[in-house]
């Protein structure tokens, strides 16, 4: 029981991570970006390139690996979305494309076999009469903390007001005169580099291989549309829900199944309230 | 639009052009490149028909590729099944799949329907997987009869299937059915007004759609002689609307020569290996920007024009 | 056959906490031709996406037309019954040229109730409306004054009972405004129509219709002769404030 707690609280914090990154980018600039797993899995993967081949200490190729994340996450605004904007299912296609691309790379560079993210903790703890790596208790830990600080960043400083702004009307943002795409670009920063933080954090007890990008951008969509697309809180509430539903699943049923819970979640979502929980733009 | 005779005398072209070519060049791994060519072909237009007219991307193809082979799989193996009933076998599932994801989600808008649907072919995909003692997991189901020993005669065969295919579905979409559909793409409220039942039409023509990938689906079961989960994969839906892309959206016909291309395209870079679907994905980046109104259909317009010119 | 062809009773949506439409109710005769007046966020949107089904009344409510119940009847379907309405932002089928456009309107009501080709109403439709010789013309190319036109011929195609018109002249300049007029005035004698027309611009109603309905906020608060309703306290007021003149020739108010 305390198992499925601490798991499960392990689960939602890493879905948080990557849920706040791509409601983020969707509520500021409409973006739908499935890209969104491939900053996942380029987390790391950067962060094992930068241990194994470059012998780099971990917290220095951490650090690397989210910067390198972020730049790319800027190009791909920048460069492929921007023009694309016009249309959202032009801009699903490019992020989709990019996806593929990215996952190839991977294929080509690293190979299909599975690659080992070192863990900033090696120790298990026991608690309360349960034994949890600490690379688990680490990703919470983190997890928490920096989503709490990216809620305090957005409801206490200027960026936060003018990206709040952003997301609930954008016309009336740009009348104010809010740099609306100089905005964007941070945001899809901070979303790229959260979720390679959640990459890097998770690397060490979830697989790292090529096509790791479709099931966490498939999950996160699952979440962004529970909660609500757009709202931070929703998004929370939702990977909470999601992350303690698989566990639950995965301890009662099987593991195989955890996987489509998610996924089921979402198609029932979008059928019976496209809004999601908190949200204020519908599906519909 | 597809009513001159020229039109006319280019699709013979086309069709007498693939027939004669594995005449020319006889061998087994030409007829093979071409059957699976033609195979997409089928699938790619049968996705131009509902997404490219009505404008709402379907991203999950592969459920109905992916039925239609498991339905095939299944009542030719474990029921033993005759192989020619696993076409219309595959048409009526895939439909029926078609009703199933497309009521709840066709009122949703463009992007959460495509991802509906993306969702709904991960889900098979892991039922597939989920259920391993029933369909065979990983390896999915071996050992299914071809439809047609002769090699030849069952590229003809799917040949066949893709002509009656595009020319079907041409002659709808140049209806009053193809009509309403690129006018729901126009604007849906509006076609409400005017009284036009858009749920009706919306999921009609997904089910139009699904039938003919099924239909596919298990030919290329019968083809390939096994079913695997790998039918579901995004990789497979993608491929199909990077087809139509290149052939030409809503065209119906541009499809099927963006299918063939592409299909020929990836023969030849298997010198390249590992390096395919990397140069795919590019590919497909470089058309959104590029060539948004596809490659084929631009293409033949230009060499009908110049050829109506001389009639 | 009642003469009676639109009955509304009760009349009421909430939107959360803001009541929209408040308890309005009123009667369409046969052959008339309607003004809905009232100034912006008054619901006359509102009211007219009520009556045609794209949005549910509060309960309670009585919608009847030709005699029958269409509360909770799919919007294609009331069309189908004989309703037919234009948008206050012109919506033409976009990708389909002006022929295709009307054809679909004639498509949609069901081409069974349209005796003979389609394709020849459409064309005569097309006539009637001043946009003879631009069948073939793709939407996205006319002017707006063109765009209205089209409306009202796509409208047309179906043979409605009643014609449910959202701002027909706005963004048109003051010659589109009175070709238009002077366009469904003889629509509406040719084809025995019955209109309600909903603008905000006085003038042109004053000439345009037998009668007019005023809302604000919502309700009713006034109906009658358009010279009467000019000179109401009510309407006035929710067009001018405090102001005892009401400037027929100014046109548009608040």
């Amino acid at each position: 029981m305390l198992e499925i707690l601490i798991v499960g609280a392990v689960s939602s914090a890493i879905y948080a991570m990557l849920a706040v990154g791509f409601t983020l980018i969707f509520g500021v600039a409409r973006v739908l970006n499935l890209a969104h797993g491939s900053f996942y899995a380029l987390g790391a993967y950067g962060t094992y390139f930068f241990t194994a081949h470059l012998k780099w200490p971990l917290l220095l190729a951490a650090i690397a690996a989210i910067a390198v994340v972020a730049v790319f996450g800027v190009f791909v605004e920048r460069v492929l979305v921007r023009p694309m904007r016009a249309s959202q299912l032009a801009v699903l296609m490019i992020t989709l494309a990019v996806a593929l691309v990215v996952e190839q790379a991977m294929f080509l560079t690293f190979g299909s076999e599975y690659r080992n993210v070192p863990a900033f903790v090696d120790a298990k703890f026991h608690i309360g009469g349960v034994d949890v790596a600490g690379a688990r208790l680490l990703a919470l830990g983190v997890g928490a903390a920096v989503i709490a600080a990216l809620w305090l960043f957005i409801q206490h400083t200027r960026l936060g007001s003018a990206i709040l702004a952003i997301s609930q009307d954008p016309q009336a943002a740009q009348y104010m005169g809010i740099p609306s795409d100089r905005i964007f670009t941070v945001v899809m920063a901070l979303s790229a580099a959260l979720a390679a933080l959640a990459g890097i954090l998770a690397g060490p007890f979830l697989t790292v291989q090529p096509t790791m990008w479709l099931l966490p951008i498939v999950k996160a969509f699952a979440i962004v549309v529970v909660g609500g697309l757009g709202s931070i809180p929703g998004s929370i509430l939702a990977a909470l829900l999601l992350g303690y539903a698989e566990t639950i699943v995965g301890y009662t049923v099987s593991t195989s199944w955890t996987e489509i819970v998610s996924v089921a979640a979402t198609l029932l979502m979008l059928v019976v309230r496209p809004a999601g929980f908190f949200g204020k733009r519908a599906a519909f | 639009m597809f009513n001159k005779p020229v039109d006319l005398f280019g699709a013979a072209a086309f069709i007498a052009f693939m027939a004669v070519l594995p005449l020319i060049f006889p061998g087994n791994y030409l007829i093979g490149v071409l059957t699976v060519s033609v195979i997409y072909g089928i699938w790619a237009v049968s996705w131009d028909f509902m997404s490219g007219l009505t404008g709402r991307e379907n991203f999950g193809h592969s459920l109905f590729i992916g039925v239609g082979a498991y339905t095939a799989g299944f009542l030719n193996t474990t029921l033993g099944v005759n192989g020619w009933w696993s076409l219309p076998a595959a048409m009526v599932m895939a439909v029926l799949f078609a009703l199933l994801m497309g009521l709840p989600t066709l009122r949703l808008k463009g992007p959460y329907f495509a991802l509906a649907m993306l969702s709904g072919a991960v889900i098979m995909q892991r039922l597939m997987l989920i259920f391993w003692e029933q369909t065979g997991g990983e390896e999915g189901i071996n050992g299914l009869t071809p439809l047609i020993r002769n090699q030849l005669g069952f590229y003809y065969f799917a040949l066949g299937v893709l002509v009656v295919t595009t020319a079907l579905l041409m002659w709808l979409a140049r209806s009053n059915w193809g009509l309403i559909l690129r006018a729901i793409r126009g604007d849906e409220a509006t076609c409400q007004a005017a009284g036009i039942n858009v749920t009706y039409y919306k999921i009609a023509s997904l089910m139009i759609s699904a039938a003919f990938a099924g239909a596919g689906g298990a030919m290329y079961a019968h083809y390939q002689l096994q079913v695997s989960p790998q039918l579901f994969a995004v990789v497979t839906s993608i491929t199909i609307i990077t087809m139509v892309y290149v052939g030409g959206m809503a065209t119906i016909y541009g499809p099927v020569g963006g299918a063939i291309l592409l299909v020929l395209l990836t023969e030849l870079l298997r010198n390249f290996g590992e390096w395919r679907l990397m140069i795919y994905s590019c590919t497909l980046i470089g058309i959104l920007f590029f060539l948004p109104n596809g490659l084929i259909a631009p293409t033949w317009r230009r060499v009908r024009a110049s050829l109506g010119a001389k009639e | 056959m009642s003469a009676t062809l639109l009955e509304v009773r009760n009349l009421n949506k909430h939107f959360g906490g803001l009541h929209a439409v408040k308890n309005v109710g009123f009667d369409i005769v046969r052959g008339e031709v309607v003004g809905i007046l009232g100034p912006n966020g008054a619901g006359k949107t509102t009211l007219y996406n009520l009556l045609t089904g794209f949005i549910p009344p509060d309960a309670g409510a009585t919608i009847r037309f030709q005699g029958q119940n269409i509360l909770g009847v799919a919007p294609h379907r009331i069309a189908g019954l004989g309703i037919s309405r234009t948008f206050q932002l012109c919506r033409p089928f976009v990708g389909l040229s002006v022929l295709e456009n009307v054809l679909v309107g004639a498509l949609g009501a069901g081409g069974a109730k349209i005796a003979g080709n389609l394709d020849a109403r459409a064309r005569e439709l097309l006539q009637r409306v001043g946009l003879g010789g631009k069948e073939a013309v793709p939407v996205e190319v006319l002017s707006y004054g063109d765009q209205r036109r089209l409306e009202i011929a796509r409208a047309l195609a179906a043979r409605p009972a009643l014609l449910l018109l959202d701002e027909p002249f706005a963004g048109l300049g003051s010659g589109e405004i009175d070709d238009l007029s002077r366009l469904i005035r003889q629509v509406h004698a040719d084809e025995g129509l019955t209109v309600l027309l909903i603008e905000h611009k006085l003038r042109e109603f004053m000439r345009l219709v037998d009668r007019v309905i005023a809302l604000d906020f919502g309700e009713v608060i006034a109906e009658g002769l358009p010279e009467a309703i000019v000179k109401h306290p009510a309407v006035i007021e929710a067009y001018i404030g405090r102001d005892n003149t009401l400037d027929l020739g100014a046109g548009h108010a608040a």
